[in-house]
């Protein structure tokens, strides 16, 4: 239905503003970010654009500038010491490390036990899915003190080895993400008829063939869409990562020791969380193509 | 090219079994049709012949060789689904090709037969669009081109066209049955439409609740039916069946309406029986008295059905009459073809 033209004008602008509404936090963090501190902690007015951009924060959190430096080669003066603590670089790589990681193996085992679960008859295949289902209902703050001393039995705290520390929270972040990706591969199976396998398997494909080279690339959005759940949840996960790292400290649980006793480094949190927010952003618009359902359109009747 | 043998097929679901020892001889070359309502198990008994579906006991042989076990890629079959079952990523050519190439054929054969097929359905300008950017016609016939280029034994076809619009569907049928001609390749076509198998089918095959009413050329079936479900599934409209007792040369169903019957008629006098005739053997004329309550014009006939001592009859005439809705209409039926059917076991008396 055509809305009359003062009604498009209602909705046009309580578009604007909701957008707005939930747009402004990430602006107002951005903008944060290139403050210097006299703008971020003028305690006598809000401080909008009157003030001189800085690219310090970033420098520091990014490339592992020192901040003193910076202020002797600006000319604003001596900074605060023991700038060392605010370089990121290595927080970013142990990030990206285990988003990356996390992301792969939580796509590729969703991806071949959706297609079986979807298209293989086997016993207790309901109650597997029910059991899937069913891993998500607890927190996973309930299980936390055990979770601990699992991984520490099983040699997967970094405290005993570096690497091993990594490949922990790779697989934990799995293991919590691995049902929602599940389920949700699953139905885009369910949504690639039947006959489409069989096609393949009449035309000559094995099982493995009609799989790999017809079905899947017949879901790739389900990839995708699965793939951006996952590396959000893993880049931006603080609670497990707090409690069972100590010398890896990814992205969140970095940014949270820029609050420290000697005062809260506001501008590099903003410069850390505005550029953390990056990667999820590019990601998500490099799948966003694959993200629209109905590839599936055309092998069907419709 | 081959032919096809099904040897006391039966399939169990669990403790159901829903195909009940089926014999079938399929010739190689021919074109038989799988015709029965929507349950019967004819998609079942052609999803076995594409092994797609295991059987739980008798023989499947496809050109002399016994199948049962034997992996659908192996079968040497071809396959058109109902829905298409189109590989929505590839587009027509790359659809078409998909079995040459997992076969490993070289590029030039491949592009050889790809393009052969195309000219023949008609695809040749449509060979790089992918399957969301064709009609439905156009699908079918790529479903075709992909069973086509492989040079199958057999072609089996699922319901081919229930997913198209009636227009469509008789160009479609045309063209399918064109395809046969000029290949010769042995056919199984599944289908619940009447008219598909009549026009199409060297063979028609009557499936119903997993087993075989009867099988033969179309107009075996359509003109001896062998039984009162084949006589009313085959035929539209459909036959009258009116029930009633033999009395002499007559039979007489409850509403006291008198049906005549041929001389030398095997039914035994006093029977309980069923009287069947086709609309198109009922003329206007000295017969049995009914009353019309509607009338059809189609263009080349008039439909009438009319109340005959409370029981509905249909006739369709060729002569143009002026016929009303309340109106009496004397109508007679050709005695040479009445059909007659036994009332408890439904079957043709002969």
């Amino acid at each position: 239905m055509e809305l009359s033209k003062p009604w498009q004008i209602v909705r046009d602008l309580a578009a604007v503003i909701v957008t707005a509404l939930f747009t402004f936090p990430i602006f107002w963090w951005a903008l944060t970010s290139i403050k210097p501190s006299s703008a971020i902690f003028d305690k006598d007015r809000v401080v909008w654009f009157d003030f001189v951009p800085t690219w310090i924060n970033y420098g520091v959190t990014l490339f592992g500038q020192s901040r003193s430096q910076i202020a002797i080669d600006s000319g604003i003066g001596m900074g605060v010491a023991g700038e060392a603590a605010y370089d990121s670089r290595r927080s970013i790589m142990e990030s990206i490390v285990i988003s990356v990681g996390a992301t792969t193996i939580t796509v590729i085992v969703a991806v071949l036990a959706a297609y079986a679960l979807s298209r293989l008859r086997f016993r207790g295949r309901n109650a597997f899915l029910n059991w899937v289902l069913g891993q998500r209902f607890m927190p996973p703050i309930a299980i936390l003190v055990p979770l601990v001393l699992m991984f520490k039995f099983a040699g997967m705290r970094d405290t005993d080895n570096y690497y091993m520390g990594l490949v922990g929270l790779m697989v934990l972040y799995s293991l919590i993400n691995l049902p929602i990706a599940l389920l949700l591969m699953k139905s885009f199976f369910d949504d690639v008829p039947k006959d489409v396998d069989e096609a393949a398997m009449i035309d000559g494909a094995t099982r493995w063939q009609s799989f790999s080279k017809v079905v899947l690339p017949m879901v790739r959005g389900g990839v995708a869409a699965s793939a951006v759940l996952v590396f959000i949840f893993s880049w931006t996960e603080f609670l497990l990562s707090l409690f069972l790292t100590t010398g890896i400290r990814t992205i969140p649980v970095k940014i949270q020791t820029f609050v420290t006793s000697t005062g809260n480094e506001w501008g590099f949190i903003a410069a850390l969380g505005t550029a953390a927010a990056l990667p999820s952003f590019i990601f998500i618009l490099l799948v966003q193509r694959h993200l629209v359902r109905g590839l599936t359109l055309g092998s069907l009747k419709e | 090219m081959a032919s096809v043998t099904l040897r006391d097929i039966r399939k169990n679901y669990g403790n159901l079994e829903v195909i009940h020892g089926v014999n079938l001889d399929i010739a190689d070359g021919s074109f038989v049709v799988l015709l029965g309502p929507s349950g019967c198990g004819k998609s079942t008994l052609l999803r076995s012949i594409a092994g797609l579906e295991s059987i739980t006991s008798g023989d499947i042989e496809i050109g002399g060789r016994r199948v049962n076990e034997v992996h659908p890629k192996d079968r040497d079959i071809a396959m058109v689904f109902q829905n298409y079952a189109l590989y929505a990523h590839m587009n027509v050519k790359e659809n078409m090709s998909f079995s040459l190439k997992l076969a490993k054929r070289p590029q030039s054969e491949i592009d050889e037969k790809v393009n052969w097929a195309a000219k023949i359905l008609n695809l040749e300008q449509y060979l790089a669009r992918y399957p969301r950017e064709l009609s439905g016609g156009q699908r079918q016939r790529v479903a075709m081109g992909r069973a086509i280029v492989r040079n199958p034994a057999v072609f089996l076809f699922d319901e081919p066209l229930s997913n198209l619009d009636a227009k469509l569907r008789v160009q479609m049928r045309t063209e399918i049955k064109e395809l046969h001609e000029r290949l010769k390749t042995t056919t199984v076509y599944v289908t619940h439409d009447q008219i598909e198998a009549m026009t199409m089918a060297d063979k028609i095959v009557i499936l119903k609740d997993g087993v075989i009413e009867q099988q033969g050329s179309p107009m075996d079936v359509y003109d001896n039916p062998a039984n009162l479900f084949v006589a009313s599934f085959i035929g539209s409209p459909a036959m009258n069946l009116l029930r009633g007792k033999v009395k002499g040369l007559h039979v007489v169903t409850e509403g006291g309406v008198k049906l005549p019957l041929p001389k030398g008629h095997a039914a035994k006098e006093g029977q309980s029986v069923v009287y069947g005739i086709r609309p198109e053997h009922l003329e206007a004329g000295k017969g049995f008295d009914a009353t019309i309550s509607v009338t059809e014009p189609t263009g080349p006939e008039i439909h009438i059905y009319a109340d005959a001592g409370g029981e509905e009859v249909c006739a369709v005439l060729r002569e143009r009459f002026d016929l009303k809705r309340g109106m009496e209409i004397g109508l007679a039926p050709r005695l040479d073809k009445v059909h007659l059917f036994n009332a408890e076991t439904g079957i043709a008396i002969r």
